[in-house]
């Protein structure tokens, strides 16, 4: 089934800061099909954070829209769920009731003890049971992104949006959570896999977790390019990164970072 | 920590000091009530032994002994410049022991002093809390409302609340009331503030991560934005609270029949000094009793704090 389960159609979005308004993003088209994974790359300020959240519902464009399942998004709704860099989980509820209180807000009809009984479960697949009751402060950045990622599964909906969710961690913490992702993404049923939108500015971490890749330009953001990732599923990181259209694919995507950055900066009057 | 380093402390030679200078001879030619002094020493001393036992992080242990010592040193240097050596007007400056023989003997007073004051407190105090903890949530959601709020908080709150001490006593029938309602207006400005302050200032992220889960206007206010507030809350409540002590005390010597402020006020016109001081010290102790209780609610509310 190849439907577009989110159509991003010109999408135009201001951005007011100290009285002085200007343009996120510019012009901003592409479709994302059900059950993929996409990832939106760009150097910090292109507009990518500000892309997800007019996705998440919390921005409005000042022009064009977007549709999910063809209808137009008008805020945030129960058919997405969110993972943000940080912040994510309210720190006076315990790891659990995080989870819980996430399943609470999608679906009113889950008992107090249904609702826990799927929290514990999913804190399990991410490793978290001893944690569940702790408060998310007592937790490592990582486990809090776990957390997260845990709340976001458990609320079950059919898109799943993560702004940057593992930029603030370290390299090795980084790469665990990338592949837990992929394991708890690939592992549900293969005929109604979640749909992905990832924002990030780590063209590896975008290569090894999408099916197609988003590439924006900064000052307003447009789009790049949309780069098809074509490496068959499940992929292993180690063999990946020894095969040549892997190395290919990772020199085109930065060569486009770092134009974007040269034309930014002067162009050719610029030698890096 | 060791036993030895639990028990062998300098706390206990302060003790010990307060212990041996009760043998030398009285100078004062007054009634001095060693006896009751020491009583008093030796339960103070109990409890330093029962905390050395209980007590298990070192700092707070440290921390007990410590004060136990300030007060034995304190205790010391009151009855040898009273009881023993007679350096000062012993009218103004009544022995340590006749202070705590004056409240064994006036307890069911005092007790009933510090229900009456204390019960005020609590009921003007949680009715200010009621009602300034639901009105500042809701009107500090709405921005422009919070910021007009924001300024008329400022000019009712830079009122003393003493001065409204007349008019409530023109508008309501007795003293309990008047002063319920003082209190109340006296509390309710800064707990007001503090939440709004507190609902104004919640992390926007915190925010969007609440309305990305589509988390319903209700459960907004009540699973987000107050726990999100609640230091701001607590500042204010502190604030309302030790400004309700000073305002009924205050006004517990204007125009009181009973209740701490009362017993201090009607004894020194008597030009009785024991039981003012006996008076002074209780309030002391009310107080940190009850701040003490309050912080302890505070933390608990608050334990998943980093």
């Amino acid at each position: 089934m190849n439907t577009s389960k989110i159509e991003i159609k010109n999408l135009t979005v201001d951005y007011i800061e100290k009285k002085k308004s200007f343009t996120a993003l510019k012009n901003v088209s592409f479709p994302v099909n059900e059950g993929e994974f996409v990832s939106i790359i760009g150097a910090s300020g292109c507009g990518k954070s500000t892309l997800l959240s007019v996705l998440e519902g919390i921005n409005k464009p000042a022009e064009g829209e977007v549709l999910i399942d063809g209808e137009r998004v008008n805020g945030t709704g129960s058919n997405r769920s969110v993972v943000f860099q940080h912040y994510s989980l309210f720190p006076w509820m315990t790891t659990r009731k995080n989870v819980a209180f996430g399943i609470q807000q999608v679906r009113k009809e889950l008992s107090r003890t249904q609702r826990l009984q799927i929290a514990d479960e999913f804190l399990d697949k991410v490793g978290l049971s001893e944690f569940k009751n702790k408060y998310p402060s007592r937790l490592s950045g990582g486990m809090q992104q776990r957390a997260a990622i845990a709340r976001a599964l458990a609320m079950d909906t059919e898109i799943l949006l993560m702004d940057e969710p593992f930029s603030a961690l370290d390299a090795k913490n980084r790469i665990a959570l990338q592949e837990l992702l992929l394991k708890l993404w690939e592992g549900e049923n293969s005929e109604n896999k979640k749909t992905v939108v990832f924002v990030t500015h780590d063209i590896d971490e975008a290569i090894f977790l999408s099916d197609k890749i988003v590439v924006l330009t900064s000052h307003p953001g447009t789009v790049y390019d949309i780069v098809e990732v074509p490496f068959e599923r499940p992929r292993n990181r180690e063999k990946l990164i020894e095969r040549k259209d892997y190395a290919a694919l990772r020199s085109k995507l930065l060569s486009m970072f770092y134009h974007d950055i040269a034309d930014r900066i002067g162009g050719n009057e610029v030698v890096i | 920590m060791t036993i030895k380093a639990r028990f062998l402390r300098i706390t206990h030679i302060f003790f010990a000091i307060l212990m041996l200078i009760q043998l030398l001879p009285n100078k004062s030619s007054k009634e001095v009530c060693t006896s009751s002094l020491i009583a008093f020493a030796i339960a103070a001393e109990a409890v330093v032994i029962i905390c050395s036992f209980l007590i298990k992080k070192k700092e707070s242990l440290l921390l007990t002994l410590d004060i136990f010592g300030f007060i034995y040193v304190f205790l010391t240097a009151w009855t040898l410049a009273t009881a023993k050596f007679d350096l000062l007007n012993d009218l103004l400056f009544p022995p340590p022991g006749k202070v705590i023989a004056q409240f064994a003997e006036d307890k069911t007073v005092i007790l009933t002093n510090i229900k009456s004051s204390v019960g005020i407190i609590v009921q003007g105090f949680l009715l200010a809390a009621v009602t300034a903890i639901p009105l500042g949530l809701l009107i500090g959601l709405n921005a422009r409302l919070g910021n007009a709020a924001s300024y008329l908080t400022k000019f009712f709150s830079s009122i003393p609340p003493i001065v409204y001490i007349p008019y409530g006593i023109a508008l309501l029938p007795t003293f309990r009331s008047v002063s319920i309602f003082v209190i109340f207006l006296a509390s309710f400005w800064p707990i007001f503030a503090g939440t709004m302050s507190g609902v104004l200032n919640v992390d926007k992220k915190i925010i969007d991560s609440a309305k990305v889960l589509n988390v319903k206007k209700p459960a907004m206010l009540t699973s987000i934005i107050l726990p999100a507030s609640l230091s701001q809350i607590f500042l204010g409540c502190n604030q309302g609270l030790s400004v309700s002590f000073i305002l009924l005390t205050s006004a517990e010597m204007i125009g009181a029949r009973d209740g701490m402020g009362y017993y201090v006020k009607y004894y020194s016109d008597f030009g009785d000094y024991t039981r003012t001081i006996t008076g002074l010290l209780v309030i002391g102790i009310v107080v940190i009793a009850v701040t003490f209780l309050f912080n302890i609610f505070r933390q608990y509310l608050l334990r998943w704090k980093g």
